[in-house]
This record gives structure tokens, sequence and C-alpha cells, in this order.
């Protein structure tokens, strides 16, 4: 009867929360350009970056404002349901929802995949 | 050093939820060496090649990803997928860096060593050349292959091009000329390709037969029958080992030089897509229709990233309790 080889634990797993690509790993600190930006930058990149950054604040902003209110999310497939809103993922790759209405009836709890999700529009 | 046989203990990795269909390895880089696995959910994932542990997933593609592949330094990746594009990323922060639209299922990728090239191949059965300093041009287009395009490697210093395809047929291909160079015929269709720059070797599989051939000329060197059929086969650096996988499950460990049968190892449920050895030859990996990888090492027992050597008297001591045992297999 042979013995097994002994392993100092199990490979880690993904992190359900996010993509990984830690960016305090040494790979990520030794290969990637830090985020300070540098005098040499055009202004049109600082314009755009600006842009960017109220673009986004203005989605999470959005995101938490839909927190708890009856959202319409229309789909792929002509899909259109309606849902509670409860939460994005940090990524947001997925919805989490109470009380989607279906055409097979009500589900309590659910998640919807953002990338099947078209749109969403709600009553502020 | 009490020489004792042990019994191999695969590394399991999970975080697929469907099929593994391919796998690669990246060089040796200061970091130590990566791998990417291609899967039917969409994901490609990074992961650490000694150890297995996951570094990320590379969220993007709408559909099923049939290929992968780093270049030689890892901090590029490359994915092809039945969303009809393949992509290009940063596989330092996980980046989308290109998406390169196709017309149909694209099955391959492949870097050139300079990583400035990136060969694709697929359903659409042309062969394209992207050149990623200039990602808007029309890449090179080489036609020939009668059916879908299942594997295309770089070959020959990236002056020529392996293709594998659903004809039956492998073609050496000039990438200036883009003409064939030479072409194999098989009888089946030729389920995996692998080439190995150092010695020119071509290791294919298809049916039950691994065969290996001269990349230049094509020639076989020599061939072996394995008892169920193969889906993929890899040859060790050093060329003393090579390793098969297929429909039954099981991963075949076959000496090269005598073509014997040294060991097979149960341990995934459901057939074997690909396998790779790593660069440095201590392990090879697995990707399966389970949905996971498996590591597996080359030398069993031999104390290697996750794997520890233990003697007898160290499994009872009190140092043990950091080391994980696998419990004895329960048959069914």
């Amino acid at each position: 009867m042979k013995t097994p080889v002994s392993v100092l634990r199990l490979p880690r797993g993904p992190d359900p929360n996010s993509r990984g690509f830690d960016p305090s790993s040494p790979r990520f600190l030794a290969l990637c350009p830090t985020s300070v930006p540098s005098s040499s930058s055009s202004s049109s990149d600082e314009e755009e970056q600006r842009l960017r950054a109220e673009l986004r604040e203005r989605f999470l902003r959005t995101l938490l404002l839909m927190t708890g209110k009856r959202v319409r999310f229309d789909m792929h497939e002509h899909v259109r349901v309606h849902a509670r809103f409860g939460a994005s993922d940090i990524d947001v790759l997925n919805l989490q929802v109470s009380d989607l209405e279906t055409p097979l009836g009500v589900q309590r709890e659910a998640l919807l995949r953002c990338q099947d999700v078209i749109a969403c529009s709600f009553e502020v | 050093m009490v020489s004792m046989a042990m019994r191999q203990t695969p590394l399991t990795c999970s975080g697929h939820t469907r099929p593994v269909v391919d796998l690669a390895f990246s060089g040796i880089t200061p970091y130590g060496y990566f791998l990417i696995s291609a899967c039917k959910d969409g994901k490609p994932m990074l992961r650490q090649g000694d150890t297995g542990d996951w570094i990320g997933t590379f969220l993007g593609h709408k559909g099923a990803v049939w290929g992968a592949t780093l270049n030689k330094e890892a901090t590029k990746a490359a994915t092809a997928a039945a969303d009809f594009t393949a992509k290009v990323w940063d596989a330092v922060t996980g980046d989308e860096v290109l998406t390169l639209a196709h017309k149909h299922i694209v099955k391959s990728v492949n870097f050139t060593e300079d990583s400035n090239y990136l060969l694709t191949g697929g359903n659409d059965k042309v062969l394209r050349i992207y050149d990623l300093s200039k990602p808007e041009a029309e890449p090179q287009e080489i036609a020939g292959h009668t059916s879908a395009i299942k594997k295309a490697l770089w070959c020959n210093n990236d002056q020529q091009i392996l293709s594998a395809a659903d004809d039956k047929t492998i073609r050496l291909w000039d990438k200036n000329t883009k003409e064939a160079v030479k072409t194999l015929s098989f009888d089946a269709s030729v389920s995996s390709m692998e080439y190995i720059p150092d010695g020119e070797i071509l290791v294919i599989t298809y049916g039950k037969t691994v065969a290996f051939h001269n990349a230049q000329s094509l020639d076989l060197i020599k061939s072996v029958d394995a008892p169920a059929s193969i889906h993929s086969a890899s040859l060790h650096p050093e060329k003393d080992f090579f390793v098969a996988g297929g429909d039954d499950f099981k991963l075949y460990k076959y000496d090269y030089t005598t073509k014997e049968e040294l060991e097979s190892y149960k341990g995934h449920f459901g057939p074997v897509h690909c396998v790779r050895f790593s660069p440095d030859g201590e392990l090879y990996a697995s990707g399966s229709e389970d949905g996971t990888l498996r590591l597996w090492q080359t030398a069993v027992g031999k104390t290697y990233g996750l794997w520890k050597c233990v003697l007898p008297e160290e499994l009872s001591s009190e140092n043990s309790e950091a080391l994980y045992c696998p419990p004895a297999e329960i048959k069914a």
C-alpha cells in the first residue's frame, strides 16, 4: 500500500468577490506603472480621466439610488422584468434582486447577470 | 535517503464551472511561471504555475473560450472564443487590451517569441496574423484548409506556421509566401498538437495514437498507441517522458525513449481535454470535461510547489500539523 504524497495545502481558488490580479502583489507593483499622473501627460488625457471619473461616480450613485426600489430590467431576447434591486457585486457582474417578476411567477430572491442586462429604469 | 514508493497526489484547481478545453504555460519569469486555462464558461483564468493558486480571471468574452495562451514573460495573454473574437489581455492587471473580430468561432491563438504578432485560427478556416503594434491594420490571411482549424502554432523561429484542422491535415506554411510548404494527411482528425522548439519536435494526437514528428520535415519519428482515445499529449522538456490523456479520464505517463507505459493515474471525473508539462518539467497540468485542472508531479514524492517529501517518522511527529494528507481513496 503506497503512501500518498503529502501537500502543504490545496491550491487557492478564485475569490468570489473579485476578478483578482491583486495590485499589491510583487509582480503587479514591479511591472505596472504607478497611477500617479506624471507631469508629462497631456491635458487631454487628464480631461478624459476627469470625465471618466465623473461618469463612474454618477454610475455608482445611480446604483445607490436604485437600492430598494422597483426597477425595470430590459434584457436580451426581448426580456423585460421588474424586481426590487438589492445590490451589485464589486465588478458589476451580477445584480442581486428580490421579488423578480417572471412569466413563471415571482422569484423571491434572484441574481441577474449584468451581461444579459441592456438597460434598467426606475422612478427616482 | 530511504527510497519509498509514493502514491501521486494530484492538486485540484477548482473555479471553472464548465469543461476546461485548453491550457498553456508561460516561460519561466522572475516571478515563477504561470498557467492559463480556457473554459467553456467563457472565463479564462490565470494561475501560479507551480502551485495552481488562482491569480485572476479574464472577464469579457461572451461565449465559450476554446483557446488560451500566454507570452513567454507572462505579461500578455490571448484567448480565442465562440463569440467570434480573439482577445489580447494584460496578464498582470487582467485588463482587456484588444478585441480582434473574426467571422466565426476562434479556436486557437499563439504569440510569436517577441510577443509582437498573434496568430489566430478557427472555424472560418483562415489563419490570421495580427501585428499587435498596429491593431487597427487588417491581419495577413492564409487560406487553404478546407475545414475548421483546431490549432495554429508559430514554428521555426516564427518564420513558419503549423496548423491542424478538421480536414484531417496538418500543414506547414511559410509566413512570408503564405504558401503551404508541406502537408500531412491522417485518417482521423488530429485532436491536439504541441510544438517543441528545442529539438524541433511536433507532438500530435489522433485516435488512440500519440505521434512525434520532425517539425521541419514533418517526418514521423515515432508513435505510440494508448489504451484509449487520446485528446492531448505533452513531451517533457528533457524528452525523457511524455504524458497523455483522453476519453478514459486517466493520465498516462510514458518513457519517450522506450515507448513503455510507466504509470497511469485516475483522478479526473471526465475526459481529459488538454495536458501540458510545465516549463521546468517538474509537473504537468491537465484540464478536463469535469471543469477542473489538476497538477501532477513528474517525480512523485519530490518536494516541489505544494508537494512535500515527508519521511515516515515526520508524519507522526508534531511537525505534521501543517501538512495535509489526502484521505485514502474510496473505491466506488
